[in-house]
């Protein structure tokens, strides 16, 4: 009765310590945990093509947070759900690789791919209500991967479940306890040891603080932090929020329109970024220390991915475009400090600033906050 | 300090007790239903009734044994009265509650398990099985019980003799049984595939789809466990119109001679001319029962979709 019931006990860790489990038997335990490139992703719809995601390459290292950032409809969730192909019925990945240690989970047939979903590759779910059963006990659907996946027998998985709990800061006799009997902020937390059931390598969490109140947000964004380091996990967030970004993770993709706008070091690009969408987002969160009456904003809204404009995807709404960013794509560039970015504005070879531009009118965004850095919790 | 609120150790008691809780929780917003209760009085009774009747009236008179005089009325030795027979109609009344509620039970029984799992696979799984499903399940709807039993007591007796016994059961009443089931069980899995259309776009249902559960372990664990109030509610629903059913049949004829049930005796009092001769002591009590049975099981139905049913919890 002294520390048994203690969840952050660092004795926990060494129980489930990271990579229990041997990897996979085609795995090249010298490859790199996860390594996507062109990665595209179209919905069929009767009315056309939807090109979702739309050649997007990104790398997730060992014990990494990796966020997602970018308005609805740009292919965040997408793409995230796109590497273990969690997807609706009329999405297809068309195209690129998902090389989770060496092996490409793209080309991996349905009934082969599923060896790899939860047990190498877990989601957060948004909505934790929604993906809970909700007569059926909370312990015993933490418990349905480890019996499902692993077949593990049931009162192991079962007393297995209560740990993941306690783990995540649910009491074990909550175990017991109907969805409806638990706050927003545990559910979360239930379906965050769900996704840890079978001890993942990457769990992606789908906007997993969304429609949580801002205290209880902060504390699922602790867990995760503190899970990360507790079990090496690696994690893919995505969100909305730049500030849960700043927060939690190491690296940020901005995507834009299915596209990789900008990407890198949580710290530099937020402190210093490039692409005039990733400033204008950083200008669009409130500042304490600025002007309170106006917030920056970005007129007009994502393309209809049926019919992209041409050239670069942001040009119809960007303040600084160029005559070439209506025809050509731009290539992603990437700079000694670790920022890659598809501006035409950061040309290759350059040093990373931005290339001198004929003095336009700069419409939409406030000129001052183009560059301002947000609010607070930046890394240092 | 006892370790009892973790009690890790001991799982199953811990489960045990859960159950029990919510096994009191249950009783407790049942008890607040009064009609219910009545309800579920008049079953327990009637219950008693089927499982011991000898105890309660002696063994049943035949026409060897009588022990009254034909048709007489009520009196202090035959307290309903005898029948054209001379048996007394209080001892063939509780001895025919037996042969009511056990066609009722198996009826009921073959109606949910064909029902249900037509219901949630044609749910589930939707598509072409769903198709081919409904199209039976229509057929079946369709079909009429008495036309139905017309054709089949013979054919069954015919082929086994009305004497043979089917997994214990005579004959006649195993056709009964049959029947009943086979035209009832349609409008469950139209009731209970409806619900699984709509458990089925939960979004829970995709998440165990993607931890890895097979289509059979979603439909038992997820699918039958969110459908299971309405299979309750319809259960007893069911029960009350196989009871009821199995009077039409008897009383039309189509039950089994020799085991006194309600329709049977309402069949012999029709037959003798009980109501001209003004013997209402012949049928009124059998008559009386079925009613009984028949409205105990709706009222304890209601109660029990009120219970079960999270929304009409809330609105009370």
């Amino acid at each position: 009765m002294t520390a048994s019931t203690d969840p952050t006990r660092p004795g926990q860790a060494e129980i489930r310590g990271r990579r229990q489990r041997p990897l996979p038997r085609q795995a090249d335990p010298d490859a790199r945990l996860l390594v996507v490139e062109n990665l595209r992703t179209y919905f069929t719809l009767s009315s056309g093509t939807v090109k979702a995601v739309d050649g997007v390459s990104f790398e997730l290292h060992d014990g990494e947070a990796l966020g997602i950032a970018g308005e609805s409809g740009c292919g965040k969730t997408t793409t995230a759900l796109s590497l273990v192909r969690l997807l609706p019925a009329n999405a297809k990945v068309v195209g690129g690789s998902v090389k989770f240690f060496g092996i490409d989970l793209a080309t991996k047939s349905e009934n082969a791919l599923r060896r790899y979903r939860w047990r190498e590759i877990s989601v957060i779910f948004q909505g934790a209500m929604n993906a809970l059963n909700p007569v059926r006990r909370v312990g015993d659907q933490v418990a349905e991967p480890i019996i499902e996946r692993l077949g593990v027998p049931k009162a192991e998985a079962n007393r297995r479940a209560r740990e993941l709990l306690e783990l995540v800061g649910i009491a074990r006799n909550r175990a017991a306890d109907y969805p409806h009997q638990l706050s927003g902020g545990m559910r979360q937390r239930a379906m965050i040891a769900m996704a840890l059931a079978c001890d993942p390598a990457i769990v992606i969490g789908d906007e997993p603080t969304t429609a949580l109140d801002v205290m209880v947000q902060a504390q699922i964004l602790e867990l995760l932090e503190r899970l990360r380091a507790q079990l090496g996990l690696s994690l893919i967030l995505i969100t909305h929020d730049l500030s849960v970004i700043a927060e939690t993770c190491d690296r940020v993709l901005v995507m834009y329109a299915g596209r990789v706008a900008e990407e890198g070091p949580v710290g530099t690009l937020f402190s210093g970024p490039r692409h005039p969408y990733t400033q204008m987002l950083l200008a669009a969160i409130p500042n304490l220390a600025s002007d309170r009456r106006l917030l920056g904003t970005i007129p007009g809204s994502p393309p209809d991915l049926r019919t992209p404009p041409p050239g670069c995807r942001f040009h119809p709404r960007c303040p600084l475009v160029l005559d070439v960013c209506r025809e050509i794509v731009p290539d992603e560039v990437r700079y000694a400090d670790g920022v890659r970015v598809a501006c035409h504005l950061y040309p290759p070879g350059g040093d990373g600033t931005r290339r001198p531009i004929p003095i336009v009118e700069v419409t939409g965004a406030d000129a001052s906050g183009v560059t301002r850095a947000p609010a607070g919790g930046l890394a240092p | 300090m006892t370790a009892a609120s973790v009690s890790p150790a001991n799982p199953r008691r811990e489960r045990l007790r859960l159950r029990m809780h919510s096994a009191r929780e249950f009783v407790g917003r049942f008890a607040q239903h009064p009609d219910g209760v009545i309800g579920l009085a008049i079953l327990i009774v009637f219950s008693v009734l089927a499982l011991i009747p000898t105890l309660l009236v002696g063994r049943l008179e035949t026409a060897t044994i009588a022990s009254g005089l034909p048709l007489q009325g009520p009196d202090a030795t035959h307290i309903l009265g005898t029948d054209d027979l001379g048996r007394d109609i209080l001892n063939l009344t509780v001895h025919g509650t037996r042969i009511s509620m056990l066609i009722g039970l198996l009826a009921t029984l073959v109606t949910v398990v064909i029902g249900t799992s037509f219901g949630i696979v044609a749910g589930y799984v939707g598509g072409v099985v769903d198709a081919i499903l409904m199209r039976i399940t229509d057929f079946f709807l369709v079909l009429p019980t008495f036309v139905l039993a017309l054709i089949l007591a013979p054919i069954v007796l015919d082929l086994i003799g009305s004497d043979a016994l089917i997994l214990g059961i005579r004959a006649n009443l195993f056709v009964t049984v049959i029947v009943i089931g086979v035209t009832s069980w349609a409008s469950t899995a139209r009731i209970i595939r409806s619900q699984a259309l709509s458990v089925r776009e939960r979004m829970f249902v995709d998440r165990a789809r993607v931890i890895g559960g097979s289509s059979g372990h979603i439909m038992r664990r997820h699918i039958l466990p969110n459908v299971v109030n309405l299979i309750v509610a319809n259960t007893v629903l069911t029960f009350a119109g196989a009871v009821l059913t199995e009077t039409t049949l008897a009383f039309v004829g189509l039950g089994d001679p020799f085991d006194p049930s309600w329709g049977q005796i309402l069949n012999a009092a029709e037959s003798r001319g009980a109501p001209g001769l003004g013997a209402w002591w012949f049928f009124a009590p059998p008559a009386a029962c079925v009613v009984l049975v028949v409205l105990a099981f709706t009222l304890v139905g209601g109660a029990l979709d009120d219970v079960l049913n999270p929304r009409a919890r809330l609105r009370r």
